[in-house]
């Protein structure tokens, strides 16, 4: 009756399907969780539910989903990179290229092995071999919850992500070429090497320099950084296609090329993390969950598939972490929790799969058993990493003295004005270790705190460099007493000051109130030196106390410690 | 690494026997065969069933053949009706211009779509329908008993009653001698009849649907056949194949599975 009055209407439309696709990616991780199964496995479960083979809410052949995924595809690796700690594979070289190759070769092998026992062709082999290769850091926020992520195994599975992530992704950049067109072998070799060599340069050398040369012109605004972070994922992700290489091989070499210049900790990150998981990734993950089929899923073909590529992958980076033993001398916690973070299979692997499957060299039976094995690994590696993530002793922090750029305290007057120079100098400090300027405007007790729109102004003006976090205001009588709380508080690794006035040098190296992190100060030698510094950074102990830290600050600052005549010289004063 | 590039480079597209991909075991061994309603139809089909010259669908059922190594393509021939209720002649495959509907997948197994059929509107060309209110006060012509039918009936809803033909022939007949003002088609069938009729007749919009051409198997299609043609059809979609064939035979420009070159006219949600 209500509803012959009403004239109700079977729910249609944009609003009717994004209120789907968006309660399956709110409501599917929370139902899976409940299980203690990770949420990722509740959103293809989600878009199974809504999909053409469940309830049918979003056909087969919808574009808006399978657009929105694509993206969410593209977002996922270049979050993938851009999330990356080259820090670590620089710190922990040896080892990381050691496991890399170890890691990569061993499932490579033993997933080719296994695609030509089941029957596949070479190239389908081959593709099911970088795909059980690659590996995603899922069990990684577990282990640094048990405060072991500067644990040198933790460190080197961490770094052999970006190594392995890339081998697999040139391969199926070979293969995909190879099953395009009728061109030789030497001539794929070719194009995909010369393709390739493209879009690394582009992403690699010319992506940063867009980067900083935007940011000095629009960086002020904070959604322009963002949209510039998505610009760059799709120039590089088109630029790849147009080459005839995978837009995804474009969107991680995006990601790693943008890497120095977002650092994880930072705003503009976790904006990019933020949209990542809430929107975009989710949405892939459910457009996948589309694909499933329970008909094909619950066959003995698939099961049976499934099962041999959990035995090659699991067996092969088993090997390859007990081989770090004797290799790298690893405790047996140390295997075990390294295993928990090269087993977890999720967004590379997904994402070769889903490749494999539109190129038509993987049919639906292998996608689904490919999904089998991604809820295993999962399983699995999250299994392994909360037992034995708690037997691994906890490292020492790092000294500040050997990452003095992880978290830097750039201290300005309350008039709310730092020299660009002395900008650039504590970017230049964050980004060799990695890490952020956190901006500190210090008050004296008795003068006036600045204005709002000062401190925006402030703020403004580090945007342009990149620096993105928002500034913090502090009010202390004594200057040494603040810097140390502010040390304290913020967990920082250095604090520079920009002290054109020898306003707090005195103060700052006064008895008892070493912060226990290096303390630049940026001192009056360098006036008149305005504007862009080009010239020598020359880093010398006030000689108050013996500094430390010299060498370590004076190698990520100076690079060149003479004058190079091309501008002005920085002096900058270690107390 | 290096010797994994070098074979992987080396191996070819030979995707003839790739269980990874789905085995495809066609009825009579070393033949494709083919069904579909009508040849020649305008764009999907030229020449005869037992000497097809060209056409979408035709080459398309070429590629497929080559994809599963198979030297032969044997086309026979059932009428529409009888298609769409499952009775395929002892064929492999359907290619005839199917639109997946709940209705048909009881009785046939659909591949992947290879081309994206959105009904389209065909009208003389100094006419122009591309807008709701003007796609209200024209005079139609439909085929009887197709998706489309119901389309018209159910979201466009003429202000004048629709003219339904039997055949496709006859409603474009029927747009011709003026007796209708536009036919509704699917969009590679609308465009192909337009690019046949010498400029005489244009596609004039588009409606937005998430309406597909797909081929169809019989419903005791083995599940590795029915893998074997979805991969098929997707690494032909990936690779160019769908895009060329719909640009030679039927004008269309498609980028993937879809066209956005004729004006979409929005529907009221």
């Amino acid at each position: 009756m209500i509803a012959d009055i009403l004239k109700l209407q079977d729910p249609s439309g944009e609003a009717w399907l994004f209120l789907v696709l968006f309660g399956v990616v709110v409501g599917g991780p929370l139902v899976v969780q409940k299980l203690k199964i990770p949420g990722i496995i509740g959103l293809f479960f989600g878009g199974l539910l809504i999909g053409p083979h469940g309830l049918g809410f979003i056909g087969a052949g919808n574009e808006t989903v399978f657009a929105l995924g694509r993206l969410g595809l593209l977002y996922l690796m270049f979050v993938a990179g851009l999330e990356l700690d080259l820090d670590l594979v620089k710190r922990h070289r040896r080892s990381v290229v050691i496991f890399s190759l170890l890691s990569f070769s061993l499932p490579m092998t033993a997933g080719t092995i296994a695609g030509l026992a089941l029957d596949f062709e070479v190239a389908a082999a081959i593709l099911l071999g970088a795909l059980l290769a690659s590996h995603t850091l899922i069990v990684y926020p577990t282990l640094k919850a048990f405060r072991v992520g500067n644990d040198p195994a933790v460190a080197t599975g961490v770094g052999a992500t970006v190594i392995t992530d890339t081998m697999s992704l040139v391969l199926l950049a070979v293969v995909v070429g190879s099953t395009q067109g009728n061109a030789s072998g030497l001539e794929i070799v070719a194009q995909t090497g010369l393709g390739l060599a493209i879009v690394a340069v582009f992403c690699f050398l010319g992506l940063p320099r867009l980067a900083r040369l935007f940011l000095a012109r629009f960086g002020a605004s904070r959604t322009n950084r963002y949209v510039f972070a998505l610009v760059a994922l799709l120039a590089a992700a088109t630029l790849a296609q147009v080459v005839g290489i995978e837009d995804i091989i474009g969107a991680f070499f995006a990601g790693l090329a943008l890497n120095r210049l977002v650092p994880n900790e930072g705003d503009l990150m976790h904006r990019i993390d933020f949209f990542g998981s809430a929107v975009f990734v989710p949405v892939f993950m459910v457009s996948v969950g589309l694909v499933l089929d329970p008909s094909v899923m619950l066959r003995a073909e698939t099961l049976e598939m499934a099962g041999v590529f959990v035995l090659a992958c699991l067996g092969g980076k088993a090997l390859a972490v007990v081989l770090t033993r004797p290799l790298l001398g690893f405790s047996w916690p140390q295997v075990a929790v390294l295993f928990s973070l090269t087993a977890a299979q999720a967004a590379a692997t997904l994402a070769v799969a889903d490749v494999g499957r539109n190129n038509g060299l993987f049919g639906n039976t292998v996608f689904n058993a490919v999904l089998g094995l991604i809820l295993v690994s999962l399983v699995v590696a999250s299994t392994v990493a909360s037992v034995f993530g708690k037997q691994v002793p906890v490292p020492e922090t790092p000294a500040a003295a050997s990452h003095p750029g992880r978290r830097v305290l750039l201290v300005t007057s309350p008039e709310c004005s730092v020299r660009s120079a002395v900008v650039g100098l504590a970017t230049r400090l964050a980004a060799s270790d990695g890490g952020v300027v956190v901006p500190v405007i210090l008050v004296a007790d008795g003068e006036s705190v600045p204005p709002k729109h000062e401190v925006e102004r402030l703020e403004q003006q580090l945007g342009r460099s990149g620096i993105d976090l928002p500034s913090i205001v502090l009010v202390d009588r004594d200057p040494a007493r603040a810097v140390r709380h502010a040390v304290e508080s913020s967990d920082a690794s250095s604090v520079l000051v920009d002290d054109a006035g020898d306003r707090w040098t005195p103060d700052l190296a006064g008895p008892g109130d070493d912060p226990g992190v290096p303390v630049l100060v940026v001192g009056a030698r360098t006036e008149g030196a305005s504007g862009r510094f080009r010239g020598a950074v020359v880093v010398e102990s006030a000689g108050v106390r013996p500094s430390p830290y010299l060498d370590a600050v004076s190698l990520r600052l100076a690079g060149r410690r003479a004058r190079d005549g091309a501008g002005a010289e920085l002096v900058v004063t270690l107390l | 690494l290096a010797a994994v590039l070098a074979l992987a480079a080396c191996s070819g597209a030979d995707a003839a026997h790739n269980r990874a991909a789905g085995v495809f075991t066609p009825v009579k061994p070393g033949v494709l065969t083919v069904v579909t309603a009508e040849i020649p139809e305008a764009g999907f089909w030229e020449g005869t069933a037992a000497a097809p010259t060209g056409g979408f669908e035709s080459r398309l059922a070429a590629s497929l053949a080559r994809h599963f190594g198979l030297a032969q393509v044997a086309v026979v021939t059932v009428p529409f009706a009888d298609l769409v209720s499952g009775q395929l002649g002892g064929a492999d495959i359907a290619l005839s211009q199917l639109t997946p509907t709940a209705a048909r997948r009881k009785v046939l197994h659909f591949s992947e779509p290879y081309l994206h059929a959105s009904p389209a509107v065909l009208v003389h060309s100094g006419n122009r329908i591309d807008n709701m209110s003007a796609a209200r006060a024209a005079r139609w012509a439909v085929r009887r008993q197709s998706t489309l039918e119901a389309y018209l009936s159910g979201t466009v809803r003429p202000d004048h009653p629709v003219v339904a033909t039997d055949t496709r022939a006859e409603s474009i007949d029927a747009l011709v001698a003026g007796r209708v003002d536009a036919v509704l088609l699917d969009l590679p069938v609308a465009t192909a009849v337009a690019s046949a009729s010498s400029g005489r007749l244009v596609v004039s919009g588009q409606f937005p649907t998430e309406d597909d051409l797909a081929a169809a198997m019989a419903v005791h299609a083995s599940r590795s056949n029915k893998d074997a043609v979805d991969s098929a059809v997707r690494a032909l979609v990936a690779d160019g194949t769908v895009r060329r064939l719909a640009h030679r035979w039927l004008g269309l420009s498609v980028e993937g599975r879809s066209s956005d070159e004729v004006p979409l006219i929005h529907t009221p949600s």
